[in-house]
């Protein structure tokens, strides 16, 4: 870990009120704090600056109660513990939850963009969307991994003109990071709404992968079609168990003409099939429209309850393995179909005829492809494939005189 | 789908990554005594590692079932061996290991098995070292999976030592077992030579 931006703010803070700063000493209590009591960064940085303000009684050092507004910065510059005058422009307001809060939206200025909220009790004037604001003494802090900026009953906000257009800079998918962020990609994949209040969710691409993104219902707010290609500037991006999605409720999205490449969503892995998962084989999937869950043996739909009237399916689920990387397939019922040479019929007939049930049927589709070779073709997301080709990979005798020329060519 | 090699404890925070089922002769692995925690956490994954420079959680192979015997009394087991072209595997199920018991249990040897599981290090009271494999699935296959499985591993071995000298665990290998890679060039040799009988 590299503890030298940390340390050089740390110490131009301190040697901004006219004391000296030891660097060595500063990169001393970072250290032990994150390596060995595995402080977050951010807050070992505050614990630090609080200690140095408390040492050389500067008050207004750190994040305590302060007076001072924090020095003019620019929106790239802030991390988490930060005070900070800024000057940018609401580009987007959404509304809130809770009575706490008086607005929560986002800011732009020409380096970027951060979330912000505006608590009820900082008796601020309403911000409105398009226009720029001076905001003196905001402070900065971590929500959901990402900085976002509190307007609290201490930070001043003047509306000031200003003519600089805004342009956010688009970047790759694979490179979003939780924040705010802005892309050009293609709507390649629509998925059912798992939820009353969701608009639509489904899949977004560019060249460099995917991500999920799901839209809220709110006033105003329209369906984006599948296959367009949109500009998608200031979305809120989030990060949950290593994956990145995108909430584009708030943002603003501009449909465009024509067409991109998307690469990163298709995949091949070959392998050997070194496990079946439980929930292989036969299943039964909720009848409710648009649900398609699976039931417990039960019966039982984790949203609509016990449905008796249930629809059977056929799918694999397991771990394909190269002897260096894994990938986990999903196989839906016609690739099944024909790997296992057992139709969803015959699957059916299997379970009722025989006092196992399904776990017939289970067994039998893992006989047939447990511990064989298969190349496996679908869309890739992280480490799951969403397999819609699928083939046995077989022995091939043209492959040994190579390997024998590789194993004795240099003994 | 190569991807950039990471140090070995990174986890990219919050996802899973299934360890990887190593693909290892029986002659290689009989070889194998040193085993480590990657990590200090009392779940950290274990590994032994390969003469031939690898870490191994897991492996994956396919061989002959020669011999299955079933072991005590309430906690009954399973020992068997499978024997691949370079000697024998000494493959266990227990009761932590139901479903793979249960798969052996339908077995009769002789009859090619694929299985996938878990290395462990024993010593003996007389001080030698002992190596066997946990099963957690033991599966019957046909001859065209064994062969296939031999030249796979023949490519896995050969890659991991053409690459001992630029890894973390090939370099560890060279130290801990002093690996003469003419000894597994020759292994991999013979291996492969029997798929032409």
């Amino acid at each position: 870990m590299d503890y030298s931006s940390m340390t050089e703010r740390i110490s131009l803070k301190v040697s901004a009120k006219g004391h000296e700063a030891d660097t060595a000493k500063i990169e001393g209590k970072l250290r032990r704090l994150i390596e060995e009591f595995g402080v977050p960064p951010q807050e070992a940085e505050r614990t630090v600056l609080n200690e140095l303000a408390r040492d050389l009684s500067i008050p207004d050092l750190g994040s305590g109660p302060g007076t001072a507004a924090g020095e003019e910065k620019q929106l790239r510059q802030l991390s988490s513990g930060d005070w900070a005058t800024i000057e940018a422009k609401v580009v987007s307001l959404s509304s809130s939850f809770s009575s706490a809060i008086s607005q929560t939206g986002i800011l732009a200025d020409s380096t970027g963009a951060m979330r912000f909220v505006v608590w009820a009790k900082a008796n601020a004037p309403r911000l409105s969307v398009g226009s720029w604001y001076r905001f003196e003494s905001v402070v900065v802090d971590e929500y959901k991994g990402s900085p976002n900026l509190k307007v609290h009953s201490g930070t001043t906000i003047k509306e000031i003109a200003s003519e600089t257009p805004l342009i956010p800079e688009s970047i790759p998918i694979r490179d979003l990071t939780p924040g705010i962020g802005s892309v050009r990609a293609k709507f390649i994949q629509e998925w059912e709404v798992s939820h009353d209040r969701m608009l639509q969710s489904g899949l977004l691409g560019d060249e460099s992968g995917t991500a999920k993104f799901v839209i809220w219902k709110e006033e105003g707010k329209e369906r984006l079609v599948p296959g367009t290609v949109y500009s998608i500037y200031y979305a809120l991006v989030d990060e949950y168990q290593g994956r990145i999605s995108l909430n584009l409720t708030t943002a603003t999205v501009l449909p465009e003409e024509g067409d991109i490449p998307v690469s990163g969503g298709e995949g091949v892995f070959a392998g050997a099939l070194v496990h079946v998962a439980p929930g292989s084989g036969l299943i039964k999937r909720c009848p409710v429209e648009g649900c398609n869950r699976v039931l417990s043996r039960q019966n039982y739909c984790p949203v609509h309850e016990i449905q008796p009237g249930f629809l059977y399916d056929l799918r694999i689920k397991g771990w394909l393995d190269n002897g260096r990387e894994t990938r986990e397939i999903l196989v839906q019922r016609e690739v099944t179909e024909q790997l296992t040479g057992i139709s969803l019929h015959e699957a059916k007939e299997l379970a009722e005829n025989n006092p196992l049930g399904m776990d017939e049927v289970f067994l039998r589709v893992r006989e047939r492809i447990l511990g064989r070779y298969l190349t496996c073709r679908g869309r890739e997301m992280d480490q799951r494939i969403l397999v819609s080709e699928c083939g046995f990979l077989h022995f091939d005798p043209a492959e040994i005189p190579g390997l024998l020329n590789r194993a004795g060519g240099s003994s | 789908m190569a991807t950039p090699e990471r140090p070995s404890f990174a986890r990219r925070e919050g996802t899973f990554e299934r360890e990887p089922a190593r693909r290892v002769f029986a002659a290689e692995l009989r070889e194998t005594r040193i085993h480590f925690r990657e990590g200090d956490d009392e779940k950290s994954p274990t590994y032994v590692l390969l003469p031939t420079g690898e870490r191994c959680n897991r492996v994956f192979l396919v061989g002959t079932l020669t011999e299955k015997k079933k072991q005590g009394e309430q906690n009954m087991f399973y020992r068997a061996r499978v024997v691949d072209p370079t000697g024998t595997f000494f493959v266990m199920a227990g009761s932590y290991q139901p479903e793979a018991m249960q798969q052996i249990a339908r077995i009769d040897p002789p009859a090619f098995v694929a299985v996938v599981g878990k290395p462990n290090v024993y010593e003996t009271p007389d001080g030698a070292t002992l190596i066997s494999i946990r099963c957690e699935s033991v599966t019957a296959v046909d001859k065209e999976t064994r062969d296939r499985w031999v030249l796979d591993c023949g490519l896995a071995t050969l890659d991991r030592i053409d690459s001992m000298a630029s890894t973390q665990y090939g370099e560890r290998a060279q130290k801990e077992y002093r690996t003469d890679p003419a000894v597994f060039r020759k292994m991999v040799f013979e291996a492969l030579s029997q798929l032409r009988l």
